[in-house]
């Protein structure tokens, strides 16, 4: 029931662009093979500037997370830091007073990041679900280790960059997995804040046409439905969903090692 | 004196802490502040004007409004009804496979759709549910059914997203009572098995009660959403025919806000959900604490 929909998809992907409408959709094996759906779309600037899109948001957005929600768990997981009860009510009302959607995309209007992949790397720096998380496991290292450097005349800093950050390697993966899935997958501030095709991320292309059927946006930018070329718009369309999915598929393997485990120590919610 | 010399020594713990509060203050306090406009009237020049209770008076005198807050109610009920369950009874059948090689790969098939968008999702599901090629119509031609567009039709919209939702979550969602199972002592089972107890009575006397807490946890924990009704799934599965009986509080925030521009109105009604919302993840916050020690956060 889960794969069949999907294979039927790759199948559909990859066939003959004559015989696609022979395909039903419970056929998950091609019928003749193609690979023009793929050329295609991979011939298609905003197609893939899309996938150049997506990736900078992507490999930008988890890395600023990372770096902001580690320094953030570190002094948080400092007994000794004044103020920690403060900064943790701070961020429980954070997490429980949401802003709605009008004032957020007001804010991003008001400080100039319009038609900016900035503002989709900008505005969920730092999610404070993950930061109780990422807390939680910095507290679960040895107070000795870091007093040990602390003797030798470590800063906070050093012993952050150098101690907390290496021994921490799983949770950040988890950490990273959560953001990085998180930003591949972002489509509606994309929608919100970025009106130029040419900014859009790959799942806002994929929302146009597969979605909304709305295909004027990829023929705009180039004739690629030109006539002499016959293709197949539902094959087509599946050839784009299956691209959206692989880099999901490749890191699985990393998703179910990290990101199960993490959800589950997290709790419920993620 | 005290507050002094402490600053002095851990001052990078402070200077570490500036960049994410920034962060928390441009972009979460600042829209939280700009919720007033929900009792202003909108200026594209100069200051917006105050106006009181002005919106909330044609919000909820609006029929517009008290449709969608309708469709949302019921969506989440149905999902509450028929999504709910689905895990739990996952997670007893997954328990019950017994190759260890079987079990992983049913888990990782089933978590698969929970790291796909609802995007990629929607666009899954309207190829599935296609009325003359999908694989729905498909089974349904074989045993002489008649063929429905699912996706436009009113009447099996609101399933359609019943049963994407189950599609997508309930491989997921089984995890955490998976984990719960795995808590149980073997001994309970093993006992069971002594005084000839079958396997499924052993499910129903021995699993099924371990289950229970876990269950009343993840039920109130998931009440605290109800206002949400899903709000990426709708967007993305609404189309002009089932409008009227998909759209939800927050795609009518969308369609009215950035839309039609009325940002004030639109903020209104984005403050009543929040403020519903508030209502409920306090009230189950405390609710759950109570009863399972297990907070929201």
């Amino acid at each position: 029931m889960v794969l069949v929909p999907l294979l039927n998809l790759l199948a559909l992907s990859f066939t003959e662009p004559g015989k696609a409408h022979l395909m039903g959709g419970l056929d998950i094996i091609p019928k003749g093979f193609s690979t023009l759906n793929y050329e295609l779309l991979f011939a298609n600037p905003l197609f893939t500037g899309s996938i150049l899109n997506s990736v900078w948001i992507t490999v930008a957005g988890t890395a600023l997370n990372l770096a902001l929600t580690s320094m953030a768990a570190y002094v948080l997981a400092r007994n000794e830091f004044a103020g920690k009860k403060f900064v943790l009510f701070f961020l429980i009302v954070i997490m429980v007073f949401e802003p709605g959607m009008i004032p957020e995309y007001l804010l991003i209007k008001d400080i100039g990041l319009m038609n900016t992949l900035t503002s989709l790397i900008l505005y969920k720096a730092v999610n404070v679900y993950y930061l109780f998380i990422l807390m939680r496991f910095f507290q679960d290292i040895p107070e000795e280790i870091l007093e040990a450097s602390r003797i030798d005349g470590a800063g906070h800093f050093r012993m952050y960059s150098r101690i907390m950050m290496p021994l921490s390697k799983p949770g950040l993966a988890t950490l990273g997995l959560f953001y990085g899935v998180y930003h591949w997958n972002e489509y509606f501030r994309a929608t919100l804040y970025i009106s130029e095709p040419a900014k859009w991320p790959l799942q806002v292309v994929l929302r146009q046409f597969v979605v909304r059927k709305d295909n004027t946006s990829l023929i705009g930018s180039q004739n690629m439905f030109d006539s002499s070329i016959h293709f197949d718009f539902a094959a087509l369309q599946a050839g784009t969903i299956i691209i959206a999915i692989v880099p999901l598929l490749v890191l699985y393997p990393f998703i179910l090692k990290y990101y199960a485990k993490g959800a589950l120590e997290g709790g419920v919610k993620d | 004196m005290n507050v002094m010399k402490r600053l002095r020594q851990d001052w990078v713990l402070y200077a570490m802490l500036f960049l994410p509060l920034l962060y928390f203050f441009i972009f979460h306090l600042i829209p939280l502040y700009g919720m007033k406009l929900a009792f202003q009237d909108y200026r594209i020049i100069g200051d917006p004007v105050w106006v009181g209770w002005k919106h909330f008076k044609t919000l909820f005198s609006s029929p517009a409004f008290a449709s969608v807050l309708q469709n949302t109610i019921i969506i989440s009920l149905m999902k509450i009804i028929f999504v709910f369950p689905i895990p739990i009874a996952l997670s007893l059948f997954i328990n019950e496979v017994r190759s260890s090689k079987y079990r992983k790969y049913v888990q990782s098939v089933l978590y698969l759709p929970h790291f796909l968008s609802w995007v990629v999702i929607a666009g899954i599901w309207i190829s599935l549910l296609n009325p003359a090629t999908g694989g729905v119509n498909q089974i349904a031609s074989f045993f002489q059914l008649p063929s429905v567009d699912y996706m436009t039709s009113k009447e099996h919209i609101r399933w359609v997203l019943v049963f994407s939702e189950i599609w997508r979550s309930a491989g997921w969602d089984s995890i955490i009572y998976l984990a719960a199972i795995m808590k149980i002592s073997p001994g309970l089972y093993e006992a069971a098995k002594i005084d000839g107890a079958t396997r499924l009575q052993q499910m129903r006397f021995i699993t099924m009660p371990h289950l229970y807490s876990t269950v009343v946890t993840v039920f109130i924990l998931n009440l605290g959403f109800f206002m949400n009704a899903g709000f990426d799934q709708v967007f993305n599965f609404m189309n002009a025919s089932v409008i009227s009986v998909v759209d939800i509080l927050d795609t009518y925030v969308y369609r009215i806000g950035i839309g039609n521009g009325q940002f004030a109105y639109a903020t209104a009604a984005s403050l009543f959900k929040g403020v519903i919302g508030i209502v409920l993840i306090l009230g189950t916050h405390f609710i759950s604490k109570r009863i399972s020690g297990k907070g929201v956060w």
